[in-house]
């Protein structure tokens, strides 16, 4: 336990001391990865705990980032309001659509969860009275917290990443709570569990508003970070790119989550460095690690540490 | 709303229900041939219209050979994926949900490859039978549309048959019903589903070379593709093909009659709320009869 702890303390530290050793265009990766993982994380839930694959989100991080334009550059509001608009939007959207598309399974889901993706995209390109359409909203101000102003990648950081384990918090306390457990009991048979009179539609339902509530705030951190916004933020591609964090991390786990987010911002980044072939790379990055980690890379992690604990044990046998 | 409006919305409606159909019908013989959903089926699309335009212009192949290359490679790409991706998962008895992200994968692999091996220009075809319109009742429609819906109309026929009269086809159908007792007679399984994938490769091919010379092609068509062609399966209950092509119709009528009733920048916001609404509603698909996972 001490030397889980001692990993603890080191992490942080490093976390701490990163945004200040690192070149600009790294720390604005890596405020991108605060970002990322917060809008990942709700598919993470959405995925491991109750095996649906959500391709909506950057519905909800589209929401979060218009929301906080809108009510900072048009009217003129405090970028609170914009937060705590865009969270009320997405979750009631995500209530309303939720209850019956939740009702579908599979392979159905997934393409309903897309065609929400590709409807919001069209919308936010159609209402630019609203968004702007691709000439979008500029002058988004940067975030200022009692006068102090997180107008540089290594300042803003330390705010996304505190919005970010904020989340990780909720996250973990909605897992080990009783609807973490109502949510394993569904997972592994929802028959039974439905037998124990818990109610799957609303269950599903609340981690779907969960999941939602991040997308937005990882949607108006964005827009604050970016101090811009346009439809191309938002589209289909983006919300496969989410998709890809929990998958490629592994979705039940939280580090999981974070190295997902790592691999959705920074292989791209350091890949386009080759040159135009760098999508392609990315593209078989991907396809790599689906085949051969179906877990994720914590998945695999995990299977590492057993086989090793299975050697160790071995040889003192 | 003229008489003449409305049935310009339906040719125009047909011949994109068309496309969708052929597009829809290969992602349904892939799905019933091996229960994976083909994230990147709109990119054989842009596969076999991408080389057809190669073949014909930097090759100088004459049109009829290079649309048969444009096919044979959305062929070889199909047998390539279940070969080398697809049977391997089979084999450790992956997830549905990993086959959906191994073709999602697949899929930006390819789009990516095609905008660096070809560029990111748009490229036309010439139209089949020239570039004449007919017009009925001051509504146009073009030759080629006229040929795009016999063929798919043809490819449809074709479908049917291969599934019912050929001993390939019935073994594919077998295949999928019920695989071991299909393995038991004799029948190949791995291999029917290779065969899958390149009637899949081809259908999708075939609905790529045919929209090119309508809307052009380029990296970025298969993403629509794939979702317009995934709605129109799931409209005809997923696992029939040629329910698909029944979809694909009642999808590009929606469209297009959605056009002239409400905006034309509505087009896709109305197809994939028809499609929610029905999976919602219609969990069969609109024909409803063939069910949703069985033959």
């Amino acid at each position: 336990m001490t030397s889980r702890l001692f990993w603890i303390a080191v992490a942080l530290a490093v976390w701490a001391v990163l945004p200040f050793v690192v070149p600009r265009n790294i720390a604005d990766l890596l405020v991108f990865t605060g970002i990322y993982s917060i809008a990942g994380l709700g598919i993470g839930l959405l995925l491991g705990h109750c095996g649906i694959v959500n391709l909506a989100q950057a519905t909800f991080y589209g929401l979060g980032a218009y929301a906080s334009a809108y009510c900072t550059v048009m009217m003129g509001l405090p970028s609170a309001v914009g937060f705590v608009a865009g969270a009320v939007i997405s979750m009631a959207l995500a209530y309303v659509i939720g209850r019956p598309i939740l009702r579908l399974t599979g392979y159905f889901l997934a393409l309903g969860t897309l065609a929400l993706s590709a409807i919001a995209s069209a919308l936010f390109f159609e209402w630019d009275w609203l968004t702007g359409g691709t000439l979008g909203i500029g002058g988004i101000p940067k975030l200022d917290l009692f006068g102090f102003v997180l107008d540089r990648p290594s300042r803003y950081y330390f705010f996304v990443w505190i919005v970010a384990f904020a989340c990780m918090a909720v996250a973990r306390n909605l897992v080990n709570s009783r609807t973490g457990l109502m949510l394993r009991a569904m997972r592994d048979s929802s028959t039974a569990a439905a037998s124990l009179s818990i109610d799957l539609q609303g269950l599903r339902t609340r981690v779907f508003v969960v999941c939602a509530l991040f997308g937005s705030l990882a949607g108006s951190l964005f827009a604050h970070h970016a101090s811009f916004v346009s439809t191309q933020s938002f589209t289909v591609d983006r919300s496969i790119s989410f998709l890809l964090i929990p998958v490629i991390g592994g979705a039940t786990s939280i580090p999981g989550i974070v190295a997902g987010a790592v691999f959705v911002t920074f292989l791209p980044e350091f890949l386009s460095k080759l040159g135009d072939i760098h999508q392609i790379l990315f593209g078989l990055a991907l396809v790599a690690v689906v085949v051969m980690l179906p877990d994720g890379l914590m998945g695999a992690v995990g299977r590492i540490r057993a086989w090793r604990a299975a050697r160790r044990g071995g040889d003192a046998g | 709303m003229t008489l003449s409006l409305v049935l310009q919305a339906v040719f125009a409606g047909v011949t994109n229900g068309m496309v969708y159909a052929l597009v829809g019908m290969g992602l349904a013989a892939i799905f019933k041939g091996s229960r994976v959903i083909n994230a990147m089926q709109g990119e054989f699309s842009v596969i076999g219209a991408m080389t057809t335009v190669l073949l014909l212009t930097k090759a100088g192949w004459p049109y009829p050979a290079a649309i048969a290359g444009g096919a044979l490679a959305g062929a070889l790409v199909g047998a390539f994926i279940e070969v080398a991706f697809v049977r391997y998962m089979a084999k450790k008895n992956a997830s549905e949900d990993s086959f959906l992200l191994l073709t999602i994968g697949l899929a930006l692999t390819l789009s990516a490859s095609i905008l660096f091996f070809v560029g990111r220009d748009g490229h036309l075809l010439p139209p089949l039978g020239g570039e004449g319109v007919l017009i009925v009742l001051d509504a146009v429609i073009q030759f080629h549309a006229l040929w795009l819906i016999a063929i798919g109309i043809g490819a449809t026929l074709l479908l049917r048959a291969f599934f019912h009269r050929t001993t390939v086809g019935l073994s594919m159908m077998a295949a999928s019903i019920d695989a071991d007792g299909a393995a038991t007679t004799g029948i190949n399984v791995a291999r029917m589903r290779t065969f899958t994938f390149v009637l899949g490769g081809v259908l999708g091919a075939a609905g790529g070379i045919l929209v090119t010379p309508l809307i052009g092609v380029d990296y970025q068509l298969g993403l629509n593709l794939t979702l317009k062609g995934f709605a129109a399966a799931v409209l005809g209950g997923l696992t029939n093909p040629l329910g698909a092509a029944v979809g694909g119709l009642t999808l590009g009528l929606v469209e297009s009659l959605a056009i002239i009733g409400i905006s034309s920048s509505y087009k896709d916001v109305v197809a994939f709320s028809v499609l929610i609404v029905i999976m919602i509603l219609m969990p069969q698909g609109i024909l409803g009869r063939a069910g949703r996972r069985g033959g």
